[in-house]
């Protein structure tokens, strides 16, 4: 009876309405509401090694699909780092060294701060609802299981994501990415759903490779506000290097 | 500067919304040093073999409410030396930037040298700065970061590049005030005015700094900066170029200095410079420079000066490299084309704890210079040292 009412299937994720049943307003979903149109959040990163720990604080300002700008604001030593995104460019800047350093498209893979996450991954660099294909696997239990595929055309960093989505409300729970040799590389899962200016978002992402299970890189939001108004100048070369 | 507080303070009528920050940091250094013969027979540097002891900190203050925020700076040094007794100029190498506020209008410094010992008190940073849609107002003692120069940043005459100096974590500070506009999102406009009481020496009047900089995005991938301007009794002028490359980066720039506007016998200067720059790994940084330093044929060589470096045509590679997460490792050599002088830096720094971290270096002049006139190659001298530097 349900299933008549609904459509194809019963889920509890009312939140897509009619949508229910195709994936793209799945991932466009997630992505409107973890994403929105800016966000301001301030994050708590920890990189947990076998040998070492470390622990960042980082602000980060997002607007649109084109623009990022996030900061290191602690520890002491590392305070002051920013990484910039403007259109299809990027750069680190090292206040300690004033240097500006271009990252290269070569380098979105590469890890962010000794991290787990990637220059890409920081600067929300690809846009899942954009940049790929989307289709629904084979279900789960628990969650809708989403393949993404990259577009021909899109220069996106994973060829494929599998997105593991909540029935309950629709947010992922985990990422599971994959490369050319459709190899899992890595796991990002998500928890601790909390509500911030009218978005529900995961508070809790766990990033996992899966070449060495010792490693692990933690985030977690400590506040996010949506809809934030940057000045002109707040994503530029000028605000990078703090001039 | 109390008007900059005041200012400040009667602005900002709900302290609740009041934003600040108080940061720092505090490093312990001790170098062991060797002259070289051509120093001790030739510009009587007469010492062969003796160690310098540093520490220096930074505390760094930020306040801001709404669209306006103070800054400040308090640098603070004490170095001692049985090299200070004898007035010996690698002193001078050794706490490079020596002179740190470069246009000093409002003395807000204190250093007092005496027997084996130096020490400096410096409000190195002191402004008022506001910020509107489309432009910037600064007014006070503030830093002039621009250029992307490591090695020679010869546009920018009023920052010293750190790059071949054991000394990190030092700005320099600059009296007056500046405007940036907005222009567009591709052009952005600086204009500075700034003075300086302590340009040769003298007291009472103020010698003047009128300059402009400007930022232009031509492309997505081309970036263009300009300079021009009166300051400290020359006409200065020229650019910079840099294109970003799909891997790295590729800069240029060139920078004339007219002779002084005063009567007294000087010359003109011409400097040049191109630099390569890219992050070849992860964890790999290199970045070559090349250059041209028109030789100073009037500088004083007792003073380490904006003309500083020991080469007339260079060439730096300098390399970066991250072993471990905790570990990095830099390399630094610079070659002088004409005369052969080379002189190489290494730098191996070790993160002892989140907010801690350690520094092993060593300055070695690998090969001399066959120009018998220049004196300041004959002044490097053969360092290993050891640092340990805390930030809060």
């Amino acid at each position: 009876m349900l299933r008549k009412i609904f459509g194809k299937e019963f889920v509890f994720c009312v939140a897509l309405g009619t949508g229910v049943n195709n994936p793209d307003e799945w991932m466009k979903y997630a992505e409107k509401e973890m994403r929105g149109d800016s966000s301001h959040a301030e994050m708590t990163m920890t990189i947990q090694t076998p040998n070492w720990t470390r622990t960042l604080e980082i602000e980060s300002d997002v607007k649109g699909k084109k623009e990022a700008l996030s900061t290191i604001t602690s520890p002491a030593k590392e305070k002051g780092i920013r990484t910039l995104r403007l259109d299809n460019n990027m750069w680190n800047y090292f206040p300690k060294l004033k240097r500006k350093v271009a990252v290269s498209s070569s380098m979105l893979l590469a890890s962010w701060m000794g991290s787990d996450f990637t220059n890409d991954d920081i600067l929300k660099a690809s846009s899942m609802n954009e940049d790929y294909d989307h289709k629904f696997a084979q279900d789960d239990k628990e969650f809708k299981v989403i393949e993404n595929t990259a577009k021909n055309n899109s220069k996106v960093m994973w060829p494929k994501i599998v997105a593991y989505a909540s029935k309950k409300d629709c947010l992922p729970r985990m990422y599971k990415y994959y490369d050319k040799e459709n190899t899992l590389k890595r796991v990002l899962s998500f928890d601790n759903i909390k509500t911030f200016d009218g978005h529900i978002v995961p508070t809790l992402w766990i990033m996992k490779p899966e070449d060495d299970a010792t490693k692990s890189t933690t985030i977690v939001y400590r506040s996010l506000k949506f809809n934030t108004n940057f000045k002109s100048s707040h994503f530029s070369q000028k605000n990078l290097t703090g001039n | 500067m109390k008007l900059l507080f005041i200012a400040f303070i009667l602005s900002a009528p709900a302290f609740a919304q009041f934003e600040h920050d108080l940061s720092g940091n505090i490093e312990a250094q001790g170098r062991h040093s060797q002259n070289n013969e051509a120093s001790r027979e030739e510009l009587f540097q007469d010492w062969n073999r003796d160690d310098f002891y540093l520490m220096y900190g930074n505390l760094n203050g930020k306040a801001s409410y709404n669209n306006m925020r103070l800054e400040s700076n308090w640098f603070a040094r004490h170095s001692k030396s049985s090299l200070y007794e004898g007035g010996f100029l690698a002193t001078q190498a050794y706490t490079f930037p020596n002179r740190l506020v470069v246009r000093d209008m409002f003395r807000m410094q204190h250093i007092k040298q005496e027997d084996d010992y130096k020490t400096e008190s410096i409000l190195n940073k002191l402004l008022l700065g506001v910020d509107f849609e489309e432009s910037r107002f600064v007014f006070g003692r503030m830093y002039i970061n621009y250029g992307l120069g490591e090695i020679f940043n010869p546009i920018n005459p009023f920052n010293q590049p750190t790059g071949l100096t054991a000394i990190s974590q030092v700005a320099q500070g600059n009296d007056g005030g500046s405007v940036t506009y907005f222009a567009s999102d591709k052009h952005t406009v600086d204009l500075y005015v700034l003075g300086d009481k302590s340009i040769n020496n003298y007291d009472g009047s103020i010698d003047r700094t009128i300059w402009v900089h400007g930022e232009v995005q031509a492309t997505e991938d081309l970036n263009i900066d300009y300079v021009f301007g009166d300051d400290q009794k020359r006409y200065k002028g020229g650019g910079q170029v840099s294109y970003q490359f799909e891997e790295a980066m590729l800069f240029s720039q060139i920078f004339y200095q007219s002779h002084t506007t005063h009567d007294e016998i000087s010359q003109n200067f011409w400097d040049a410079l191109l630099g390569y720059d890219e992050q070849l790994t992860n964890k790999w940084h290199l970045r070559l420079e090349t250059g041209y330093q028109k030789k100073n044929r009037f500088q004083n060589p007792l003073v380490f000066g904006d003309r500083f470096l020991p080469t007339e045509y260079f060439v730096a590679l300098a390399n970066q490299y991250e072993i471990h997460p905790l570990i990095e490792i830099n390399g630094t050599i610079i070659n002088d084309v004409k005369t052969g002088f080379t002189y190489f830096i290494t730098k191996g720094i070790f993160s002892l704890g989140s907010n801690v971290e350690a520094e092993v270096f060593a300055f070695l002049p690998v090969a001399k210079g066959s120009d018998p006139e220049n004196i300041s190659q004959k002044l490097v001298t053969t360092d290993v040292g050891m640092a340990l530097r805390a930030f809060f």
